[in-house]
Parts: structure tokens; sequence; C-alpha cells
């Protein structure tokens, strides 16, 4: 049976009063890319925010890694997106790394030798050292996003939660954090990321297509489908993709988390 | 030198110092908390809306500290009311709030029969007042309220980039978020005799403002904060000594004044940078 990083049952989700997604049930596999995809306001976000620990359920159940997500310390590391930044605020990329030791250190821990050694990894394999010291104001979104995921990668992680990780960056960021999707599946963590991008869900192990509920969850092949597309987005903007239905190559390729996953494309 | 000195000589003005670098200190940690989180608007409205409680106790003859700290819970219960019950903007939540509970305090005041004496004393402090048992008290206070500031460094540098991200770095944003109302409520309770509930926004916003201009990093905006307080504080008296004015108000003129001086200062050091770049 495939290790699962969350399963969710008759899951129900929203902010206040306001039922973001309706009852849903599926999984999202551990060790394995997931790309959440649908149009917007389909609930993409609001399923990372709960299997991400920050958002209780309305109703149903969901767990990751075998128990509740609001239980910490997490092992769930979740990336926001670059827009998000507190502008104003004298923070260098140093310490905004540094901050993902907080789920370690909680709030009074000092960082020790290797936490700090971990920090200056996180920021080499992102490609942000030579930035260590600028303000994250000072720097592009690419840049930023840069920094949000190496904050992530020095948390303590068996999952990375990516909120729209690749949408409107340089090409140079697009490339340093595809080849960190890449490199924790090889590691054998768990990657979920949203996208609305068909192409990036076509090269993910595993696939959850959102309309304000789970449309359908599983492979690229079987979710990707002319039928479950039109189900969540509509016919009309379907046209592309209905007319050659690319999905596809092998429905039965054992591949979760086996899954060839060279096809994982740079947004253009 | 005597002109330095001379303000400071009797015991009320030396009284007058440390009680307002108390309120400086106080104001100017969480100050920097209260701008980072783009929070000035209420911490404005918070400063009017403990009126009618210290109005109330100082009719009725009780603690205004806890006449202003009741009237400070029902501030923040009124503001989150609004934000749950209806689709309004925060900001105009606040803003009913601040108008409100100012119309009242004003109100309570006016039944009183020394309703100017009462009115100015409350809104402007008196700074020359300030006794030796409220010192003990101000500085009580002003040690709680740093060493929270210090215990929430984490939770309040991760909420200032958003409640979701301290969530999910096991920050506690909720609670994070009603300590620093506390902390707020706190330094303006402990300063207001001293400084006036009007006055003391100046502390609160002034130096931290002006100490952004100069931080690379937020526990250097800390050091700064405090720093210019102080500065506004010892200024302020001395200027108000010799041009014969109010304390208090030469004091938030004095921090006022300072952002826009470090204003000018950092864009003309900037310009200067810059036409050097270009000139090499």
């Amino acid at each position: 049976m495939t290790e699962l990083l969350a399963e969710a049952v008759d899951l129900r989700l929203g902010y206040g009063n306001q039922v973001a997604v309706a009852a849903s049930r599926f999984t999202i596999p551990h060790r394995a890319v997931t790309a959440i995809i649908g149009p917007n306001g389909s609930g993409k976000s609001t399923v990372l925010n709960a299997v991400g620990g920050v958002l209780e359920p309305l109703a149903g159940r969901l767990t990751v890694l075998g128990g509740s997500p609001r239980v910490r310390p997490p092992k769930v590391s979740y990336v926001m997106q670059s827009l998000a930044f507190p502008a104003g605020t004298p923070i260098t990329v140093r310490e905004a790394v540094g901050m993902g030791l907080y789920p370690k250190l909680g709030w009074f821990g000092r960082p020790s030798a290797d936490d700090r050694a971990r920090v200056e990894r996180a920021m080499e394999r992102l490609g942000v050292t030579d930035l260590a010291d600028r303000h994250l104001d000072e720097l592009s979104g690419g840049q930023r996003q840069r920094v949000y995921v190496a904050q992530g990668m020095t948390q303590d992680h068996e999952a990375l939660l990516l909120d729209e990780p690749l949408t409107g960056l340089d090409i140079t960021s697009a490339r340093v954090i595809d080849q960190i999707i890449h490199t924790e599946r090889e590691r054998g963590h768990a990657v979920v990321l949203t996208t609305h991008d068909l192409d990036e869900a076509r090269a993910a192990d595993w696939v959850v297509l959102m309309a304000g509920r789970c449309v359908a969850a599983g492979p690229p092949a079987e979710v990707l489908t002319r039928e479950h597309l039109a189900d969540a987005y509509g016919l009309g903007s379907l046209h592309a993709h209905a007319a050659e239905p690319e999905v596809l190559d092998d429905p039965h390729k054992p591949g979760v988390p086996g899954h060839d996953h060279s096809r994982h494309q740079h947004p253009h | 030198m005597d002109w330095w000195i001379e303000p400071f000589l009797l015991g009320f003005q030396q009284r007058a110092l440390i009680g307002g670098l108390v309120a400086a200190v106080m104001c100017a940690v969480v100050g920097v908390w209260l701008v980072l989180r783009g929070m000035s608007f209420f911490g404005d409205a918070f400063v009017h809306g403990v009126l009618p409680g210290i109005a109330a106790a100082v009719i009725f003859g009780f603690n205004p500290y806890l006449g202003a700290a009741v009237a400070a819970l029902f501030m923040v219960g009124g503001i989150e009311l609004i934000h749950r019950q209806t689709a309004l903007k925060e900001d105009t939540a606040i803003g009913l709030l601040f108008v409100g509970m100012m119309a009242l305090g004003v109100t309570i005041i006016s039944r009183s029969n020394a309703y100017t004496g009462s009115l100015t004393s409350i809104l402007f402090g008196d700074i020359f007042g300030v006794t030796d048992e409220l010192i003990t008290t101000m500085v009580v206070m002003g040690a709680v309220v740093i060493a929270a500031a210090v215990v929430l460094f984490r939770p309040l540098l991760a909420l200032s980039f958003s409640a979701t991200k301290a969530q999910s770095l096991g920050m506690r944003p909720r609670f994070a978020h009603a300590a620093l109302l506390v902390l707020i409520a706190t330094a303006v309770i402990a300063s207001f005799q001293a400084v006036g509930t009007l006055l003391v926004f100046g502390l609160l916003v002034g130096p931290p403002a002006a100490a952004s201009l100069l931080s690379r990093t937020v526990p250097r905006m800390f050091v700064w904060s405090v720093a210019l307080g102080a500065l506004s504080v010892w200024l302020g008296l001395t200027l108000s000594y010799h041009l014969q004015t109010a304390g208090a108000a030469t004091i938030a003129l004095v921090a006022v004044a300072l952002f826009f001086a470090l204003l000018a200062l950092t864009r003309g050091v900037s310009a200067v940078r810059r036409r050097r770049v270009v000139a090499a």
C-alpha cells in the first residue's frame, strides 16, 4: 500500500461561515510530487493551508503523516507566495531564512552551530547566499520566492508545501526551485504544490483537481482527462487541451512515487 | 553648559525626566511592533479609547489604571465584534470605537466640576506632577512590557509576515496578537499620567518610525527607537524649560520633528551617494 502524506475523508474547508471546499475525499502520497490544480477560487490554497496545519477543517477528517496537521512540532514545511512579504520590516535574507528554525527552537531556544550551518546550506542551495544581508523588500519576486523556499528547507520537514511556487518567476529562480522540487522527491520527501499550469500538473506524480470540491485525485493520466477538466473548468476554457488531451503517457506506469519525473518543465 | 543642566536641578524636574524616560522606553519598545504591523491607527484610537475609563475613575474616585484597563478591554472587544459580525474593514471598526469612546470620555468628564482641568490633565498629562510612587509603578510596568516584548520577539516577527506564516512556524499568532494588544494597553496606561493619553501616541509612533529610517534589522530598530525616545524626552524637557512651553507637548513635538530631521538626513545622504556612484 502506498505510503500517504495526507488522507481526507468528507473534508469540508472554509473561512468563518464561508465554505471554500465542499465535502471531499482524496489522498496525497508521501515521497512524491503532488500538484493541486484548479481555477481561481477553486480551493487549491485552502487545501494546502489545511494540509499545512494552518486551517482547521469545518468538518470531516484530515490526517497528515498519520496524525492531525494541527499537532506540533510540524514536519510539514509551508512556503508562502513571494507576493506576501512584510513591507517596511527591516529583515535581512539571512534572518528570514533562519525563521525556518523557529518550529525547532520555539520562542526562546538559541540556534546551535549546526542550526546556523543549516541556514547557510539552505541559502547556498537556493542561490541566495550573495543576498544574505539584503532586505526582503530589496529583492525581486523571484529572489524572494527563493528565500522563502530556503526558509522552508531550513525547517526540519518531511513534506514541502509550495503555494504557486513558479508563478511569474524569472527563469533563474524557476529553474532553481524546480531543481529543489526534484531533489526533495529524490530525498524521499513529499512535495505538494498548487498551480494553474496544466503542464506542471502533468509533470507531477499525483494530481488533485479542485473546483470548490475535489473533482478527482490520482495520477495525472487518470485525473487530467477531458471529462474531469470540463467539470472543473467548464468547456470553454478547455479547447486547446480537449482537442488534444496530451495527458497521458501510461496511466499504469508504476509511478507513485516511481513515476518518471523528468518531464517536470520550467515555466515559460 | 548651564543651559543643559538648569532644566533638571529641582526634584520635580528630575522626576519629570525619569518618568518621561521610563514612558519613552516602554513606548519605544511597544511602538516598534505597532509600526511594523501597520497598527498605528489602532494605536491612535487606543490611546483615545481609554479616555472614558480614566474619566470615570476621576469622577467616581477609583483607580485610573483599572478604569483605563476596562476601557481598553471594551474597545478591543468592540472592534472584534464589528469585525466578526459585519463585512466592514477593521479600520472602520477602529474609527467607530475611536470616536465613540472619545465622545463618551468627554461626556463623562463634562459632568465634573473641574471639566477643563480634568480633560486637559488626562489628554496632555502632567509631567511635572510625576511622583516617586508613580515612577515606581511605571518602572514595574515598564519592566513587564520590556520582558514581554523580548519574549514575544519571534512570534511577532513571524506575525509581521502573516498570521498563516506564523501559524505554520508554530508561533501561535492569535496569542501573540492578543499579547501585543495587552502590551500596548500597558504602555498607554502606565504612561498617560506623565505624558497624557493624547501625547503618549507621539512616543509610541515617533521614535519607532524614525528608528526604521536608520535600521537594517529589527533588533537595531529597538535600540534606535529607545535612544530616540529618550532623546525626545530629554530634549523636549530642556526646550520646554527654556521656551516656557508645555512639557509633554514639547516632548511629542520633538519626537515627530526628529523623524522629519532624520528623513531629510537619510534622503540627503542617499542622494549624495547616488551622485558619487554616477560620477565614478
